[in-house]
């Protein structure tokens, strides 16, 4: 992967500003400019639907991984393939790869809802790539579970062999692993300064730092992280008089970046699930001995937490509640997509937990297409002052 | 110490309040907001100075609040209207518990504390039935002038059912009654029947307790206080001043303000 030209380097020699203009900007505007790049270039590209995919084995094999999370696109052709009643992320996915927005060479989704299991099936139908469903296990507490998945990556990678022309080594996984080893220790770096120094980083540029994540080669993502990182710790900058909050709802569909603007004019988004897909490993992978097993093992046991992955020692509503505590947020911003049956499922735990622990919430929905913000920034502004003058 | 001032940008009008250093309201202001929402706010505060016979100089805090707190150019600074209600309602009618407020593009249902702090809230985020504008709808479609349709409502006796939960087709089932042969009262009746159930739902989602207040434009409705009194099975606590309630608790607000910081600074010494 080295050897290819850079295909996201229009930051490079810019001033900080400059560099997150850009970085929002291409995930505003659903910008796929980098992925077509790639393949012009000669590369293969996979895309992962949300919520968590190793993109270690896609890399390993010489391919770009894609997270598919949808985009803010006016629908052209899912419209007609999908009922009215399904959540837009499905839809605006389809859409994206059937306006020829993204061009894959395989796709992965996963059982994640009722609305997901499909997806690969109705993607087949579009496409001649192959469409391949990655089954996380259902139980994270089974003796079986770690070599189960680690079968299953197994299996996935073996597709990824033929779909590249690349034999993968154990050494090129462990190669890959480390990579993103180092670009997880640089997002849970800017985590780490959104919860100590939130005021340096606005929440959707944050965002977008991590999203970018998800459309360029991790080499290029861990370059642009390295250099803004250290740039964002020297910004001198006065707090406001904003609460903090966790931002909680968006495993999956992404609420759009002008909403996590709006909760930001009045908050300090100290921690949140967006993209949490892409920060799913909490740690470090091990990179010794079998690297497909120690990627399953991390999947279960330093992993984050979502309304798709059950685990009896990891809750929702404790993990939310240890979340708010780390970060010292003051309240939590329940947020949930429209038509999402596993966030809005979810949203009834977490509430009640929040009651039992006097922690405020704010309630709200959002659709990636959503426009309008004028309702929604009086209501947060509602909310933070009452806080506030409390 | 000086006159502490709200000014509430609403989408239809404009209020300013002025009060003194006890609460009291010694003047407002009101103007149709407009396209030029700046000089809306600069009007209906100059004509609240005026009528309180006092300049600028005399008003020691102002705070803007509605929809167009921001463009207060002359305030200190700006609470949201849903704060400013809820302030405003208990000042008025210390009993209340919960508040209705309904303007011309949205409705709030707010649930407050004794001492007027918000406990919960909620505002349709949807569409514009159960507000203002859907009696403005009506008004269109019945060529009745806004500020006549509640006692036209009232004079109803077989009251029509108003089935359509958009402002937008609403008018044409409001035409569809009249082509019915349906009297206008009756019809206008169904309109604000249709609204009470509307805004009613809004106020269950936030819990209603204790005293009842209706605040913003369409409060001065009397058809649609009682509409929402029969919809609640409650008396509803109405004021002359009610629709100024949003102004006035960004007074009160702003009367915080100044007398915060007049208040003695106190300095924790540690043994």
């Amino acid at each position: 992967m080295t050897n290819r030209p850079l295909i996201f380097d229009s930051w490079r020699d810019l001033p900080l500003e400059e560099v997150l203009r850009i970085c929002r900007d291409t995930i505003e505007e659903g910008d796929f400019s980098p992925v077509l790049k790639w393949r012009e270039t000669g590369g293969k590209v996979l895309g992962h639907f949300q919520v968590y995919f190793p993109q270690e084995l896609a890399h390993a094999a010489g391919m770009l991984p894609v997270m598919v999370r949808g985009a803010p696109v006016d629908l052209l052709h899912a419209d007609s393939r999908f009922g009215s009643y399904l959540c837009s992320i499905l839809k605006s996915s389809l859409d994206l790869a059937l306006s020829g927005k993204i061009e894959l060479d395989m796709f992965v989704s996963h059982p994640i809802c009722d609305a997901a299991r499909n997806l690969a099936a109705v993607w087949s139908r579009n496409f001649d790539y192959p469409c391949q469903i990655l089954y996380l296990p259902q139980n994270a507490n089974s003796q079986g579970t770690i070599p189960y998945l680690r079968d299953e990556y197994d299996r996935l990678l073996r597709k990824l062999e033929e779909i590249s022309g690349k034999k993968v080594t154990e050494e090129d996984l462990r190669n890959s692993i480390a990579l993103y080893n180092r670009s997880r220790a640089l997002v849970r770096e800017l985590y780490d300064l959104k919860r100590s120094e939130p005021w340096k980083v606005a929440a959707e540029d944050a965002y977008s730092l991590v999203a970018i994540g998800g459309l360029i080669p991790v080499e290029e993502h861990i370059a642009l992280m390295e250099w803004v990182v250290p740039e964002i710790h020297k910004i001198e900058r006065n707090k406001e008089d904003r609460i903090r909050v966790v931002f909680e709802g968006a495993f999956c569909e992404q609420p759009p970046l002008d909403m996590i603007r709006t909760i930001g004019r009045s908050c300090y988004v100290v921690d949140d699930d967006f993209l949490i897909g892409l920060r799913w490993l909490t740690g470090d992978v091990a990179t010794e001995d079998d690297p497909l097993y120690a990627l399953a093992e991390a999947y279960i046991e330093r992993s984050s937490y979502s309304p798709v992955q059950h685990d009896n020692r990891k809750t929702k509503e404790a993990m939310l509640l240890k979340r708010a505590e780390a970060a010292e947020a003051e309240a939590v911003v329940l947020a949930s997509a429209k038509m999402c049956e596993p966030g809005l499922e979810e949203q009834v735990a977490y509430v009640l937990a929040l009651d039992e622990n006097r922690i405020p919430y704010f309630l709200s929905e959002f659709e990636e297409n959503m426009s309008s913000f004028g309702g929604l920034e009086l209501q947060v502004e509602t909310f933070a002052e009452n806080i506030l003058f409390a | 110490m000086g006159y502490a001032a709200g000014v509430d940008v609403g989408s239809t009008q404009t209020k300013a309040v002025i009060i003194d250093e006890e609460g009291q309201i010694v003047a407002r202001g009101l103007v149709d907001t407009g396209a030029n929402v700046v000089q809306a706010a600069e009007n209906a505060f100059s004509i609240s100075m005026e009528e309180a016979g006092i300049d600028e100089g005399e008003v020691d805090y102002v705070i803007g609040t509605g929809y167009g707190r921001y463009r207060v150019t002359f305030g200190n600074a700006q609470v949201t209207e849903i704060s400013c209600h809820g302030r405003g309602a208990v000042h008025l009618f210390p009993q209340t518990r919960t508040v209705v407020d309904m303007g011309g593009q949205d409705t709030k249902a707010i649930r407050v504390s004794e001492s007027g702090e918000i406990v919960d809230f909620c505002m349709n985020d949807k569409c514009a039935a159960g507000t203002g504008r859907f009696l403005g709808a009506a008004s269109a479609a019945l060529e009745i002038p806004l500020n006549d349709l509640g006692d036209t409502a009232l004079n109803s006796s077989r009251p029509v059912k108003i089935s359509t939960t958009c402002t937008v087709f609403a008018e044409s089932e409001v035409l569809a009654w009249l082509g019915k042969g349906k009297k206008v009262e009756d019809i206008l009746w169904g309109v604000h029947k249709s609204i009470a159930m509307r805004s009613s739902g809004l106020m269950r989602r936030v819990g209603i307790e204790g005293a009842i207040t209706f605040t913003g434009g369409v409060s001065k409705n009397s058809a649609m206080v009682a509409a929402l009194e029969e919809r609640l099975e409650a008396k509803l606590n109405v004021s002359e001043e009610c629709h100024y309630i949003g102004a006035l608790g960004a007074a009160l607000f702003a009367l915080d303000h100044i007398k915060a910081s007049r208040s003695p600074v106190t300095k924790e010494v540690s043994a």
